[in-house]
């Protein structure tokens, strides 16, 4: 196959407009808005795509065309008054600059959202049909809610257009207010609007019809659909031909972007996002069977990871535009990089989720890879140089010390790496030995590769102490060490083994095994997977209400499918109380969380994942001798300034600690923690 | 009585060269007719040699020495030898003078002896050319004696001073015997090339400057002959091109200057000349050739004879040493003889092109590529303009007029070359540079195609670029592709284009000190500057990219092998498409000039050149081109 260049650096023309190259974003919900608007930090974040040369990255999954479809509470975006346009035009501005284009979703989201919130609206649909995600009951539409809704679309339509947006596409997918009526599973109706799949059609006609009306045949309006709802009472791959070629056929639409599912339930919804334990680009033949028929130009997303998938999906002529939207929250600049042929250094999207998991929780999205992302307006996606060069020794090789060591070279530093291990990557390397979770490793490989790039010396098989250290004659310490795990305080913890123990295969899971999980995070529920795979008998225990309660949505239900694929006893609300010894065997002690009555298992293997403890003997041991005493100041580090104290030239050394070496969190937090304050160093 | 055997000797031994010659003219004048103003030509001939060829020789100051002393001394002491035998008789004066001039020719000598026995130059011929010291010794010290002993009355036995003379006329001999096969040869020829240069225009009496291919008829001019497309046979080519081929001394400079022999590629010019020279003769072969033989190829396999095919696995020339050309003129450039070699290495190409279409190698698919889709990766023409989309460059359509038209060539279907580009189009517009663009219509210039021998092909596109360029109305075409830069500027005039094409090098210096473009940020590093042979060498252009970097701050090193006499990154000629493999890939070997300044960053000015150096592996400088340096130091801060 030839470069990816050649099928992906290739503009688009639809209608007017020119769209540079193949590579888009596809509009999401980052949870950056404010007040239901896109402001600064929403902006600078597609403006980074922009600026990484992406040919058009949209914005606004889901923004509101109408009061009772709420959108705000979710920090997304109402385009339901005239108050957006000004932002819209300093948005246009910007992306424009940079010689992308701007578009955003509008939607009416039906009965897929919640009527406890902002203004308190019942939901409606178009039959009374409850939506499970959502628990929630709509209102049948009647006849004034009809030419309510539609005109609500026209306006945010004409509000798009005047706001200088390139285009806008409306969602019919993932059972928004349009494939409501489409599908025959929420749609019940015996009027012109249900039975038929023409009847059924008949609403997002109208609306179309009306937004087209509105804003003129030269603006570019598309569809956002599923190729395939893939239930059996819903839409299937040719229903949604049939829809595609209906919309386009009349005119109503210059482009389709076309997924695959649904999301109405737990598992349909991880599967229409779906994460590393998926193939990559698993719909793109829906987009592919829509695009033969429906004679627009067809966009499709669905975990486009790689430069070399896209380019594929181009050249063998199964869509027009590919969406790689996680792949530029890892990385906006892929584009460029294609472009500037350092397809190396495009920090690839390993499909963790950690993104669009805290969204679904009310937070904000966030790359578990790339700690600018997101905060374009305080972190750097490319670092500048310092003006003076220090020297860098970082002790630890998990992501926070490659990161550390990454962003201290890309600042001109001379950096040494010591890594006690004999491969970089920390607890990376742990996490991804269980089964789907191996892509965790892509992390690891960029973070080492770049750091090999950028000159670091990087020593493995070194154990770090005071005197490795100083021979370095460093200006900056930086302690990355991580932690150890945490083996909890019950009585009789000395007979469990940790996770650590089991995916590194420095014990084998045998017999029956209760996996003790304290965290609710991937780490038990994987390590509790690993094991059955292996042939153990086993059980997972903890006290929260749910079995990986803190693991994101479109991660938790994987991990539920494969746990109860293995026969996997799941027990919620008991804690670990004490483990005792019987024969060779070992009995545990679970207690109810809420009637505190307690049951014994008698298992062959106790694994227990409580997190972990900072490895902190090294800081320790340097932190008196050190000119800053181990202290990073919190408010420099917040500001984005210097840290006060500085290696003053004459001997001696700053001393910083970050990521689990501090205390236990995640690898965001890690990467986060050095990239925050290597910056400024 | 020694006077009067001295004339006798001279006069025999000259008879026997002007036979000599006159019998060789037989082998040149066989080749095909030329247009020559012989008048003008003989006329211009001294000031040619005392111009040009003496600038090409003085760049070498010790050869340039010798040469003179040796040269002036022995035409002087055989004027004065003759004027003694014919008209003034044996005066002690004239005795004392003739001293005099034989002393300067045995100084010379010395050094030529110094020279050969020392100093061991390894690109110098052997051979005929190894006796040369022992004549050119022999006839100025014999007669040195002869000249002192009658100016001083003749002390010296007859006898001796006869077998002095003898001596002496042995040793001139062999120097008039050169006139055949040897070093006088060049004298002879040499003079007469000068006369009558195919490239009458490249001296100083001319333009100075004269590098075009110049067009081929593709149509014979006489129906009922079939008529041969290029050279197949020494006797295909003009007779004053076989003629200057005879003129070559076998000096090697050529062979100093070639990228391709330096990276060890089956050519070395020397030989390829030489090779033509011995293919000149009816039962040819390399046996004799004396000299460092094409890398990797021996000497005495090849055969051939003047109405043989030059080109062939046994032929006189193998096809690899005909594709391992680079187009540089390097050779060209440091030849004291004005030999073409370029024009040869493209009229042979021309004939294995048109007529026996064995182009070799990707050169062929290129070239159909071209033909099909007048570009040669046989892409969609839009698609020049892809990476362009975002910027929404102006076309210039049929009948409409701009100050400036931006060629942007074949480099802008190339990832690399498009940043290069880009570079300079956001220059342009930081600078209000009103500029338009073809569009659709820009073609390839037909430049690869032509340094191919594809002829037709080229003459196909630059009749077509010259007619769209034609129906516009522009004051200047700018580009940032050297190639393109000649095949416009100096190649299209023949078919009836004629514009001022500037090198974007010129116009940025021109921005940047007219106040258009400012320096906010000076680059601040050490750069060391590559020039494209399709600049420097064909279009004289050293200056400005030169005052370009030192505008925008930089500190500038200088390559051993730059301006006219840089060395080529091998990506001329269509050398990347034919890529005959040597021991080394070119494009190292100019790196490792490049390496040897210490300089951080490799600043070019062709696309060609980007891609050259840019596929260096290893550790090396960074490649920039000059564009990319420019946008960097006038980056204004937002």
């Amino acid at each position: 196959m030839s470069s990816p260049a050649e099928a992906l650096l290739k503009p688009l023309q639809i209608k007017h407009l020119t769209i540079r190259n193949r590579v888009m974003s596809t509009s999401h919900a980052p949870g950056y808005g404010s007040e239901g608007k896109p402001k600064e930090r929403y902006q600078l974040y597609h403006e980074e795509k922009a600026k990484g040369g992406i040919g058009l990255t949209m914005f606004g999954g889901s923004s509101s065309v109408a009061v009772d479809s709420p959108a705000a509470p979710w920090n997304q975006i109402s385009v339901a008054d005239d108050s957006v346009i000004p932002f819209f035009r300093e948005f246009s501005d910007r992306v424009h600059r940079h010689g992308a284009a701007l578009m955003i979703q509008l939607t009416h989201m039906g009965r897929r959202t919640r009527w406890d919130t902002e203004n308190w609206l019942p939901t409606v649909s178009a039959s009374a049909a409850r939506e499970p995600a959502h628990r929630n009951t709509p209102k049948e539409m009647e006849d004034f809610d009809f030419t309510r809704i539609i005109a609500g679309y026209a306006a945010a339509a004409r509000r798009c257009k005047e706001g200088g947006l390139d285009g806008f596409e409306l969602s019919a997918a993932h059972g928004h207010l349009i494939d409501q009526f489409w599908s025959p599973s929420a749609n019940r109706r015996t009027d012109k609007y249900g039975g038929s799949l023409e009847n059924r059609m008949r609403f997002g006609i109208e609306v179309f019809e009306a937004i087209r009306a509105e804003v003129g045949d030269d603006y570019v309006i598309g569809m956002r659909m599923s190729g395939d709802e893939l239930i059996d009472d819903g839409l299937s791959h040719e229903d949604c031909i049939a829809i595609a070629r209906t919309y386009a056929e009349r005119g109503l639409i210059d482009f389709v972007n076309v997924l695959g599912g649904q999301a109405r339930d737990h598992l349909a919804h991880a599967i229409s996002l779906p994460n590393m334990s998926f193939p990559v680009a698993p719909f793109l033949h829906l987009a592919s069977g829509i695009k033969r028929e429906a004679g627009i130009p067809v966009f499709h997303a669905q975990r486009v990871t790689d430069l070399a998938t896209a380019a594929r999906a181009v050249e063998e002529g199964h869509v027009d535009m590919v969406a790689m939207t996680r792949a530029h929250i890892a990385d906006p600049h892929l584009v460029r990089k294609l472009m500037e042929g350092r397809l190396d250094d495009v920090r690839q999207c390993v499909g963790a989720g950690y993104c669009i998991d805290r969204i679904y929780v009310g937070g904000d999205a966030l790359c578990i890879q790339n700690a600018a992302t997101g905060r374009e307006r305080s972190m750097p996606h490319v670092i500048p140089k310092a003006e003076r060069k220090r020297r860098v020794v970082v002790v630890g090789g998990g992501p926070g010390g490659l990161e550390a060591a990454r962003v201290c070279a890309e600042r001109g530093h001379s950096v040494v790496l010591l890594e006690r291990n004999a491969a970089p990557g920390g607890q990376i390397g742990i996490a991804a030995k269980a089964t789907w979770r191996e892509a965790m490793s892509g992390i690891t490989r960029w973070l080492s590769q770049q750091v090999t790039k950028l000159g670091v010396d990087v020593r493995l098989g070194v154990e770090a102490d005071r005197a490795t250290v100083e021979a370095e004659s460093p200006d900056v310490v930086i302690l990355a060490t991580g932690g150890r795990p945490n083996r909890g305080d019950f009585k009789g913890a000395d007979l469990a083994v940790s996770t650590w123990d089991i995916l590194t295969g420095a014990v084998e899971p045998t017999g029956t095994v209760l996996m003790y999980d304290g965290t609710g995070q991937h780490h038990g529920a994987s390590c509790a997977e690993f094991m059955a795979k292996r042939g153990a008998l086993v059980e997972i225990a903890t006290p929260d209400r749910m079995v990986a309660e803190e693991v994101g949505t479109t991660n938790q239900p994987i991990h539920l499918r494969e746990l109860y694929k293995l026969n996997v006893v799941m027990t919620t609300n008991h804690q670990l109380v004490e483990i005792y010894p019987e024969g060779n065997r070992r009995v545990a002690v679970l207690r109810n969380e809420y009637t505190h009555e307690e049951e014994e298992r008698l298992v062959d293997q106790i694994v227990v994942e409580l997190g972990t403890l900072p490895n902190d003997g090294l800081y320790f041991d340097l932190k008196d001798l050190s000119l800053n005493r181990g202290e990073t100041d919190l408010d420099s580090l917040i500001a984005g300034r210097p840290q006060p104290v500085q290696a003053n030239g004459h001997g001696g050394y700053t001393l910083h600690r970050i990521g689990d070496a501090v205390a236990g969190r995640n690898i965001h937090a890690a990467i986060y923690d050095a990239a925050r304050l290597c910056k400024d160093i | 009585m020694i006077a009067t055997a001295l004339t006798t000797v001279v006069l025999a031994v000259l008879a026997i060269g002007a036979a000599l010659a006159v019998w060789q003219s037989r082998r040149w004048l066989a080749g095909r007719p030329a247009a020559v103003g012989v008048v003008a030509g003989l006329r211009a001939l001294p000031g040619r040699y005392l111009v040009d060829v003496h600038h090409v020789v003085g760049r070498t100051p010790f050869n340039a020495r010798f040469h003179a002393l040796v040269a002036g001394g022995f035409l002087a002491a055989l004027a004065l030898l003759v004027a003694m035998g014919v008209a003034f008789g044996g005066s002690r004066a004239l005795w004392l003078l003739l001293a005099v001039v034989l002393a300067v020719m045995l100084a010379g000598a010395l050094m030529v002896r110094y020279r050969r026995r020392v100093l061991r130059p390894r690109e110098l011929s052997q051979g005929r050319f190894a006796r040369l010291p022992l004549s050119l010794l022999g006839f100025s010290g014999c007669l040195l004696l002869v000249a002192l002993d009658q100016a001083l009355g003749g002390v010296m036995p007859e006898a001796l001073a006869l077998v002095l003379v003898a001596a002496a006329g042995v040793a001139l001999s062999d120097l008039v015997w050169g006139v055949w096969k040897g070093p006088l040869k060049h004298a002879v020829h040499g003079a007469l090339h000068l006369a009558f240069h195919p490239r009458p225009a490249r001296f100083h009496d001319g333009a100075g400057r004269d590098t075009g291919l110049k067009p081929l008829p593709l149509a014979p001019a006489d129906e009922t002959e079939p008529g041969t497309l290029g050279v197949e046979r020494p006797v295909d080519f003009a007779w004053n091109r076989l003629l200057g081929f005879d003129a070559c001394v076998q000096c090697g400079r050529c062979e100093t200057a070639c990228p391709a022999y330096a990276a060890g590629l089956p050519l070395n010019p020397k030989k390829l000349v030489q090779d033509l020279v011995a293919a000149m003769d009816g039962q040819a072969s390399d046996a004799a050739y004396a000299g460092n033989p094409h890398p990797g190829r021996g000497v005495g396999k090849a055969h051939g004879g003047a109405a043989l095919p030059l080109v062939g696995y046994d032929a006189m020339i193998h096809p690899d040493t005909l594709w391992s050309c680079t187009t540089c003129r390097a050779c060209v450039q440091e030849c004291p003889m004005m030999i073409e070699h370029v024009d040869a290495v493209v009229d042979l190409r021309r004939f294995q092109t048109l007529e026996l279409g064995a182009t070799p190698g990707k050169a062929a698919v290129m070239l159909e590529e071209l033909r099909a889709t007048d570009n040669p990766g046989g892409r969609a023409l839009t698609r020049r303009w892809d990476w362009a989309a975002d910027l929404s460059l102006p076309r210039l359509a049929a009948g409409g007029s701009c100050d400036m038209l931006l060629w942007v060539g074949d480099g802008a279907f190339d990832l690399r070359v498009q940043r290069s580009l880009r570079a300079l189009v956001v220059l342009l517009r930081r600078a209000g540079v009103d500029f338009a663009v073809l569009g659709e219509e820009e073609l390839d210039c037909g430049d690869v195609a032509r340094r191919l021998g594809d002829e037709a092909t080229f003459q196909s596109l630059a009749t077509r670029n010259v007619a769209t360029l034609n129906a516009r109305r522009l004051n200047r075409i700018v580009t940032a592709d050297p190639h393109a830069l000649h095949t416009l500027r100096n190649e299209y005039p023949a078919f009836g284009g004629s514009w001022t094409v500037v090198h974007h090098t010129a116009l940025l210096l021109d921005l940047i000190t007219a106040g258009a473009l400012t320096v906010t940020k000076p680059v601040g590093r050490s750069v060391t500057f590559h020039d494209p042979c399709y600049l420097g060498r064909y279009n004289g252009e050293i200056e400005a990219p030169r005052a370009l970097l030192d505008a925008i701050g930089v500190e500038r090193r200088e390559m051993l092998r730059a301006g006219l006499r840089s060395s080529c990154c091998g990506g001329g000629g269509g050398a990347p498409l034919t890529d005959v493999s040597g021991e080394r890939r070119i494009p190292d070997v100019r790196m490792e000039h490049a390496r040897e300044t210490g300089a951080s960053l490799v600043a070019v000015a062709c696309p060609n050149c980007a891609l050259m150096l840019e596929g260096v592996v290893g550790p090396r400088p960074e490649v920039a081109e000059i564009a990319e340096l420019v946008l960097a130091a006038t980056e204004t801060t937002r």
